[in-house]
Protein backbone atom coordinates (compact mmCIF):
# COMPACT_ATOMS: atom_id res chain seq x y z
CA UNK A 1 0.00 0.00 0.00
CA UNK A 2 1.82 3.55 -1.26
CA UNK A 3 1.01 5.90 1.54
CA UNK A 4 1.37 10.12 1.56
CA UNK A 5 3.95 11.45 3.81
CA UNK A 6 2.24 13.73 6.16
CA UNK A 7 3.62 17.49 6.67
CA UNK A 8 3.91 18.05 10.28
CA UNK A 9 2.47 21.90 9.96
CA UNK A 10 -0.80 20.58 8.70
CA UNK A 11 -1.41 18.63 11.49
CA UNK A 12 -3.79 20.64 14.14
CA UNK A 13 -2.26 21.51 17.97
CA UNK A 14 -5.51 20.57 20.76
CA UNK A 15 -7.59 23.75 21.44
CA UNK A 16 -5.74 24.84 24.37
CA UNK A 17 -1.87 24.33 23.78
CA UNK A 18 0.07 23.77 26.20
CA UNK A 19 4.14 25.76 26.90
CA UNK A 20 7.12 24.26 28.46
CA UNK A 21 7.12 23.61 31.92
CA UNK A 22 8.24 27.12 33.69
CA UNK A 23 6.80 29.50 30.71
CA UNK A 24 4.91 31.90 32.02
CA UNK A 25 3.10 35.17 30.15
CA UNK A 26 3.32 37.33 33.50
CA UNK A 27 6.44 36.57 35.93
CA UNK A 28 5.91 39.41 37.89
CA UNK A 29 5.73 38.03 41.07
CA UNK A 30 5.83 34.56 40.43
CA UNK A 31 9.10 33.56 41.19
CA UNK A 32 8.96 33.84 45.00
CA UNK A 33 5.51 31.78 45.30
CA UNK A 34 6.48 28.71 42.35
CA UNK A 35 9.90 26.30 42.20
CA UNK A 36 9.43 26.68 38.53
CA UNK A 37 12.71 26.77 37.25
CA UNK A 38 13.47 26.11 33.51
CA UNK A 39 17.22 24.58 32.81
CA UNK A 40 17.56 24.02 29.20
CA UNK A 41 20.45 21.40 28.30
CA UNK A 42 21.37 20.25 25.26
CA UNK A 43 23.09 16.79 25.12
CA UNK A 44 24.90 14.82 22.59
CA UNK A 45 25.31 11.20 22.55
CA UNK A 46 27.31 9.51 20.21
CA UNK A 47 25.78 6.32 20.03
CA UNK A 48 28.54 4.53 18.02
CA UNK A 49 31.44 4.99 19.83
CA UNK A 50 34.83 5.92 17.81
CA UNK A 51 37.04 2.38 17.62
CA UNK A 52 39.39 3.95 19.75
CA UNK A 53 37.37 4.20 22.58
CA UNK A 54 35.94 0.28 22.40
CA UNK B 1 39.72 50.43 36.15
CA UNK B 2 40.39 49.80 39.50
CA UNK B 3 40.72 46.27 40.45
CA UNK B 4 41.34 44.91 44.28
CA UNK B 5 44.62 43.94 45.01
CA UNK B 6 43.06 40.51 45.91
CA UNK B 7 41.25 40.13 42.98
CA UNK B 8 44.57 41.23 40.71
CA UNK B 9 46.57 38.20 42.62
CA UNK B 10 43.95 35.75 41.58
CA UNK B 11 44.83 36.10 37.91
CA UNK B 12 48.15 35.76 38.31
CA UNK B 13 47.39 32.51 40.68
CA UNK B 14 44.30 31.17 41.23
CA UNK B 15 45.03 28.96 43.89
CA UNK B 16 43.83 30.92 47.38
CA UNK B 17 40.29 30.62 45.50
CA UNK B 18 40.45 27.59 44.92
CA UNK B 19 41.34 26.70 48.59
CA UNK B 20 38.35 29.21 49.45
CA UNK B 21 36.17 27.22 47.50
CA UNK B 22 37.52 24.16 49.15
CA UNK B 23 36.93 25.75 52.91
CA UNK B 24 33.38 26.79 51.75
CA UNK B 25 32.54 22.93 50.71
CA UNK B 26 34.14 21.18 53.63
CA UNK B 27 32.31 23.79 56.02
CA UNK B 28 28.98 23.03 54.18
CA UNK B 29 29.72 19.50 54.50
CA UNK B 30 30.14 19.76 58.06
CA UNK B 31 26.67 21.67 58.40
CA UNK B 32 24.75 18.80 56.31
CA UNK B 33 26.74 16.56 58.72
CA UNK B 34 24.96 17.44 61.52
CA UNK B 35 22.43 14.79 62.51
CA UNK B 36 19.47 16.73 62.63
CA UNK B 37 20.22 17.68 58.95
CA UNK B 38 20.46 14.11 58.21
CA UNK B 39 16.74 13.74 59.65
CA UNK B 40 15.45 16.40 57.36
CA UNK B 41 17.13 14.36 54.48
CA UNK B 42 15.34 11.45 55.01
CA UNK B 43 12.47 12.88 55.57
CA UNK B 44 12.53 14.48 52.24
CA UNK B 45 13.18 11.45 50.53
CA UNK B 46 9.93 10.19 52.78
CA UNK B 47 8.13 13.53 51.14
CA UNK B 48 8.80 12.61 48.00
CA UNK B 49 7.46 8.99 48.12
CA UNK B 50 4.42 10.86 48.58
CA UNK B 51 4.06 10.26 52.37
CA UNK B 52 1.98 12.49 54.39
CA UNK B 53 4.05 15.45 55.88
CA UNK B 54 2.86 14.36 59.47
CA UNK B 55 4.33 10.89 58.48
CA UNK B 56 7.90 12.76 57.88
CA UNK B 57 8.71 14.30 62.06
CA UNK B 58 11.67 15.54 60.99
CA UNK B 59 10.13 17.99 58.43
CA UNK B 60 6.90 18.82 59.86
CA UNK B 61 9.03 20.08 63.00
CA UNK B 62 10.15 22.77 60.92
CA UNK B 63 6.56 24.11 60.58
CA UNK B 64 5.18 23.30 63.87
CA UNK B 65 4.60 25.62 67.46
CA UNK B 66 5.72 29.17 65.17
CA UNK B 67 8.16 27.64 63.00
CA UNK B 68 11.10 27.52 65.70
CA UNK B 69 12.34 24.29 64.42
CA UNK B 70 12.26 26.30 61.40
CA UNK B 71 13.89 29.17 62.52
CA UNK B 72 16.49 27.16 64.59
CA UNK B 73 18.01 25.14 61.26
CA UNK B 74 17.87 28.37 59.39
CA UNK B 75 19.90 30.35 61.58
CA UNK B 76 22.83 27.54 62.44
CA UNK B 77 22.77 27.50 58.27
CA UNK B 78 23.35 31.58 58.64
CA UNK B 79 26.10 32.00 61.31
CA UNK B 80 27.86 28.53 59.73
CA UNK B 81 27.69 30.03 56.17
CA UNK B 82 28.81 33.86 57.43
CA UNK B 83 31.86 32.55 59.41
CA UNK B 84 33.16 30.38 56.50
CA UNK B 85 32.30 33.61 54.40
CA UNK B 86 33.99 35.99 56.77
CA UNK B 87 37.39 33.67 57.00
CA UNK B 88 36.61 33.22 52.63
CA UNK B 89 34.81 36.21 51.30
CA UNK B 90 35.76 35.39 47.77
CA UNK B 91 33.88 32.26 47.82
CA UNK B 92 30.96 31.32 46.85
CA UNK B 93 28.26 29.27 48.92
CA UNK B 94 28.40 25.71 46.98
CA UNK B 95 24.54 25.53 46.67
CA UNK B 96 21.79 26.56 43.70
CA UNK B 97 20.60 29.55 43.90
CA UNK B 98 19.48 32.39 42.03
CA UNK B 99 18.74 36.60 42.37
CA UNK B 100 17.26 38.83 39.83
CA UNK B 101 17.51 41.35 42.52
CA UNK B 102 14.23 41.48 43.81
CA UNK B 103 13.55 37.22 44.35
CA UNK B 104 16.86 35.90 46.20
CA UNK B 105 16.71 31.83 46.54
CA UNK B 106 18.99 29.47 47.87
CA UNK B 107 18.60 25.28 47.58
CA UNK B 108 18.77 24.14 51.10
CA UNK B 109 17.83 20.45 50.23
CA UNK B 110 16.44 18.37 47.58
CA UNK B 111 14.78 15.04 47.01
CA UNK B 112 13.35 13.92 43.81
CA UNK B 113 10.36 16.39 43.79
CA UNK B 114 10.81 17.71 47.05
CA UNK B 115 12.67 21.03 47.81
CA UNK B 116 13.89 22.96 51.06
CA UNK B 117 14.70 26.42 49.46
CA UNK B 118 15.72 29.61 51.77
CA UNK B 119 13.69 32.69 49.94
CA UNK B 120 14.29 36.38 50.57
CA UNK B 121 11.89 39.45 48.58
CA UNK B 122 13.17 42.86 48.95
CA UNK B 123 10.23 45.25 50.06
CA UNK B 124 11.96 48.13 47.69
CA UNK B 125 12.71 46.32 44.28
CA UNK B 126 8.95 44.60 44.58
CA UNK B 127 7.41 48.36 45.28
CA UNK B 128 9.39 49.52 41.40
CA UNK B 129 8.26 45.97 40.07
CA UNK B 130 4.56 46.49 37.52
CA UNK B 131 1.62 45.11 39.59
CA UNK B 132 0.61 41.67 38.70
CA UNK B 133 -1.76 40.85 35.97
CA UNK B 134 -1.98 37.11 36.21
CA UNK B 135 -1.55 34.90 38.32
CA UNK B 136 -0.55 30.86 38.06
CA UNK B 137 -1.94 27.42 39.80
CA UNK B 138 0.22 24.34 39.63
CA UNK B 139 0.47 20.93 40.48
CA UNK B 140 2.06 21.49 43.30
CA UNK B 141 1.98 21.60 47.81
CA UNK B 142 3.89 24.07 49.71
CA UNK B 143 4.46 24.73 53.12
CA UNK B 144 5.86 27.79 53.73
CA UNK B 145 7.38 29.30 57.11
CA UNK B 146 8.22 33.47 57.31
CA UNK B 147 11.42 34.29 59.43
CA UNK B 148 12.12 37.62 58.92
CA UNK B 149 9.94 40.46 57.57
CA UNK B 150 6.80 41.60 57.64
CA UNK B 151 4.09 41.57 54.11
CA UNK B 152 0.65 42.35 53.03
CA UNK B 153 -0.36 39.26 50.75
CA UNK B 154 -3.47 38.01 48.68
CA UNK B 155 -4.30 34.64 48.85
CA UNK B 156 -6.19 33.27 45.72
CA UNK B 157 -8.80 30.74 45.50
CA UNK B 158 -9.12 29.25 42.67
CA UNK B 159 -11.85 27.53 40.65
CA UNK B 160 -12.28 26.47 37.58
CA UNK B 161 -16.01 27.50 35.91
CA UNK B 162 -15.20 26.36 32.52
CA UNK B 163 -12.09 24.83 30.41
CA UNK B 164 -10.86 28.39 29.46
CA UNK B 165 -11.60 29.90 32.66
CA UNK B 166 -12.08 30.24 36.95
CA UNK B 167 -13.57 31.64 39.49
CA UNK B 168 -10.79 33.77 42.04
CA UNK B 169 -11.28 34.50 45.07
CA UNK B 170 -8.89 36.82 46.84
CA UNK B 171 -8.62 37.18 50.57
CA UNK B 172 -5.98 39.88 52.20
CA UNK B 173 -3.37 37.96 54.56
CA UNK B 174 -0.75 39.45 56.84
CA UNK B 175 2.85 37.92 57.11
CA UNK B 176 4.87 38.19 59.81
CA UNK B 177 7.28 36.10 61.73
CA UNK B 178 6.16 32.69 62.97
CA UNK B 179 3.10 32.49 59.99
CA UNK B 180 2.98 28.99 58.19
CA UNK B 181 1.30 28.88 55.33
CA UNK B 182 -0.28 25.05 53.63
CA UNK B 183 -1.53 25.13 50.30
CA UNK B 184 -2.42 23.20 47.21
CA UNK B 185 -0.69 25.30 44.65
CA UNK B 186 -3.41 24.27 42.14
CA UNK B 187 -6.41 25.85 44.52
CA UNK B 188 -4.68 28.27 45.97
CA UNK B 189 -1.87 30.99 45.11
CA UNK B 190 -0.11 33.44 47.51
CA UNK B 191 0.77 37.07 45.43
CA UNK B 192 2.55 39.12 48.14
CA UNK B 193 1.42 42.62 48.02
CA UNK B 194 3.89 45.01 50.05
CA UNK B 195 6.77 44.17 51.77
CA UNK B 196 8.51 46.25 55.25
CA UNK B 197 12.43 45.60 54.51
CA UNK B 198 12.43 42.14 53.24
CA UNK B 199 10.48 39.21 53.70
CA UNK B 200 12.66 35.76 54.19
CA UNK B 201 10.99 32.27 54.32
CA UNK B 202 11.56 28.90 54.32
CA UNK B 203 9.70 26.76 51.57
CA UNK B 204 8.96 23.48 51.33
CA UNK B 205 7.69 21.78 48.00
CA UNK B 206 6.55 18.79 46.59
CA UNK B 207 5.88 18.55 43.01
CA UNK B 208 3.24 16.30 41.96
CA UNK B 209 3.94 14.22 38.55
CA UNK B 210 1.57 13.58 36.02
CA UNK B 211 -0.83 16.10 38.04
CA UNK B 212 -2.15 18.37 34.96
CA UNK B 213 -0.90 21.45 33.88
CA UNK B 214 0.28 24.87 35.20
CA UNK B 215 -2.53 27.14 34.02
CA UNK B 216 -1.95 30.87 33.95
CA UNK B 217 -5.53 33.02 34.65
CA UNK B 218 -5.82 36.68 34.36
CA UNK B 219 -6.27 38.24 37.81
CA UNK B 220 -9.46 40.73 37.03
CA UNK B 221 -11.72 38.10 34.24
CA UNK B 222 -10.30 35.13 35.59
CA UNK B 223 -9.79 34.38 31.34
CA UNK B 224 -6.61 31.04 31.35
CA UNK B 225 -4.08 33.21 29.30
CA UNK B 226 -1.83 30.63 29.27
CA UNK B 227 -0.67 26.55 30.00
CA UNK B 228 2.11 24.92 30.48
CA UNK B 229 3.15 21.53 31.27
CA UNK B 230 2.84 20.75 35.09
CA UNK B 231 6.87 19.20 35.24
CA UNK B 232 10.05 18.94 33.46
CA UNK B 233 9.91 15.81 32.02
CA UNK B 234 7.07 16.63 29.58
CA UNK B 235 9.12 19.38 27.98
CA UNK B 236 12.14 17.27 28.23
CA UNK B 237 10.59 14.40 26.33
CA UNK B 238 8.53 16.76 24.14
CA UNK B 239 12.05 18.08 22.58
CA UNK B 240 12.90 15.01 22.03
CA UNK B 241 10.10 14.30 20.36
CA UNK B 242 10.66 17.09 18.10
CA UNK B 243 14.40 16.70 17.62
CA UNK B 244 13.99 13.07 16.27
CA UNK B 245 11.29 14.16 14.07
CA UNK B 246 13.69 17.21 12.78
CA UNK B 247 16.18 14.22 12.16
CA UNK B 248 13.79 12.29 10.21
CA UNK B 249 14.37 8.93 12.84
CA UNK B 250 11.69 6.82 11.64
CA UNK B 251 13.15 4.19 14.44
CA UNK B 252 11.84 6.06 16.61
CA UNK B 253 7.72 6.21 15.44
CA UNK B 254 7.20 3.05 17.48
CA UNK B 255 8.21 4.83 20.60
CA UNK B 256 6.08 7.71 20.13
CA UNK B 257 3.39 5.82 18.94
CA UNK B 258 3.65 4.22 22.17
CA UNK B 259 4.17 7.44 23.74
CA UNK B 260 0.84 8.99 22.50
CA UNK B 261 -0.98 5.86 23.61
CA UNK B 262 0.49 5.78 26.93
CA UNK B 263 -0.78 7.48 30.50
CA UNK B 264 1.21 10.75 29.81
CA UNK B 265 -0.39 14.67 29.90
CA UNK B 266 -2.56 15.14 26.86
CA UNK B 267 -0.46 17.69 25.39
CA UNK B 268 2.19 15.34 25.31
CA UNK B 269 0.57 12.60 23.90
CA UNK B 270 -1.05 14.52 21.15
CA UNK B 271 2.71 15.96 20.08
CA UNK B 272 3.86 12.35 20.51
CA UNK B 273 1.03 11.43 17.86
CA UNK B 274 1.82 14.41 16.02
CA UNK B 275 5.71 13.58 15.49
CA UNK B 276 4.65 10.15 15.09
CA UNK B 277 1.92 10.97 12.07
CA UNK B 278 4.71 13.06 10.07
CA UNK B 279 7.56 10.15 10.49
CA UNK B 280 6.21 7.44 9.79
CA UNK B 281 2.64 7.65 8.35
CA UNK B 282 1.39 4.03 8.42
CA UNK B 283 2.37 3.90 12.47
CA UNK B 284 1.35 7.11 13.25
CA UNK B 285 -1.96 6.24 11.51
CA UNK B 286 -2.46 3.10 13.66
CA UNK B 287 -2.21 4.87 16.52
CA UNK B 288 -4.32 7.61 15.75
CA UNK B 289 -7.10 5.27 15.12
CA UNK B 290 -6.68 3.54 18.36
CA UNK B 291 -6.96 6.51 19.95
CA UNK B 292 -9.85 7.92 18.43
CA UNK B 293 -11.46 4.19 19.05
CA UNK B 294 -10.68 4.36 22.70
CA UNK B 295 -13.50 4.91 24.81
CA UNK B 296 -12.53 7.75 27.60
CA UNK B 297 -9.62 8.90 26.18
CA UNK B 298 -9.54 12.43 26.76
CA UNK B 299 -7.99 13.09 22.83
CA UNK B 300 -10.33 10.37 21.17
CA UNK B 301 -12.49 13.74 20.08
CA UNK B 302 -9.47 15.38 18.32
CA UNK B 303 -7.73 12.29 17.61
CA UNK B 304 -10.93 11.32 15.56
CA UNK B 305 -11.47 14.75 13.95
CA UNK B 306 -7.81 14.60 12.54
CA UNK B 307 -8.28 11.01 11.15
CA UNK B 308 -11.26 11.79 9.04
CA UNK B 309 -9.17 15.18 7.95
CA UNK B 310 -6.14 12.95 7.40
CA UNK B 311 -8.83 10.57 5.38
CA UNK B 312 -10.54 13.43 3.23
CA UNK B 313 -6.87 14.88 2.42
CA UNK B 314 -5.07 11.76 1.47
CA UNK B 315 -7.89 9.39 -0.32
CA UNK B 316 -5.18 6.86 -0.32
CA UNK B 317 -5.31 6.50 3.88
CA UNK B 318 -9.12 5.59 3.12
CA UNK B 319 -7.55 1.85 2.27
CA UNK B 320 -5.86 1.74 5.47
CA UNK B 321 -8.67 3.01 7.52
CA UNK B 322 -10.74 0.26 6.36
CA UNK B 323 -8.72 -2.09 6.95
CA UNK B 324 -8.18 -1.08 10.64
CA UNK B 325 -11.86 -0.80 11.11
CA UNK B 326 -12.12 -4.56 9.88
CA UNK B 327 -9.40 -5.55 12.23
CA UNK B 328 -11.05 -3.73 14.83
CA UNK B 329 -14.51 -5.09 14.43
CA UNK B 330 -12.99 -8.83 14.27
CA UNK B 331 -11.35 -8.00 17.45
CA UNK B 332 -14.35 -6.98 18.67
CA UNK B 333 -16.51 -10.14 17.29
CA UNK B 334 -13.45 -12.95 19.14
CA UNK B 335 -13.69 -10.64 22.75
CA UNK B 336 -15.31 -13.24 24.86
CA UNK B 337 -17.21 -10.30 26.43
Amino acid sequence: MKLPSIDLSSLPDLDTVTGLFGSLLDTSGTVYSDDTIVMLMVFLYELVPPSSLL
Amino acid sequence: MNIHPDLRALRSDDAPQRHAQQALHRAMAAWRARPEFAALVDDLARLATGEPLDRCPALAALFADGGSGGQSLVSGFISHSAQALGDAPLAHVPMRHFTDGCTSTLLLARSGQVTLTLIALDGNELRNRPAPQNISFGPNETWELVLAGRAVADLIACEPSGPRSARLDRRALALAPGTVLQRDGQREARLVRSIEGTLVSLRLQRRRANAGPTREYNLESGALVHQAAGNPRDSRLELMLALLGRMQRKDAAPLMAALAQGDASAALRWQALRECLALDTQTGFTALSAIAGATGDALAGPAGALRAQLVEAHPQLQDLAQLQDLVQLQELATCPA
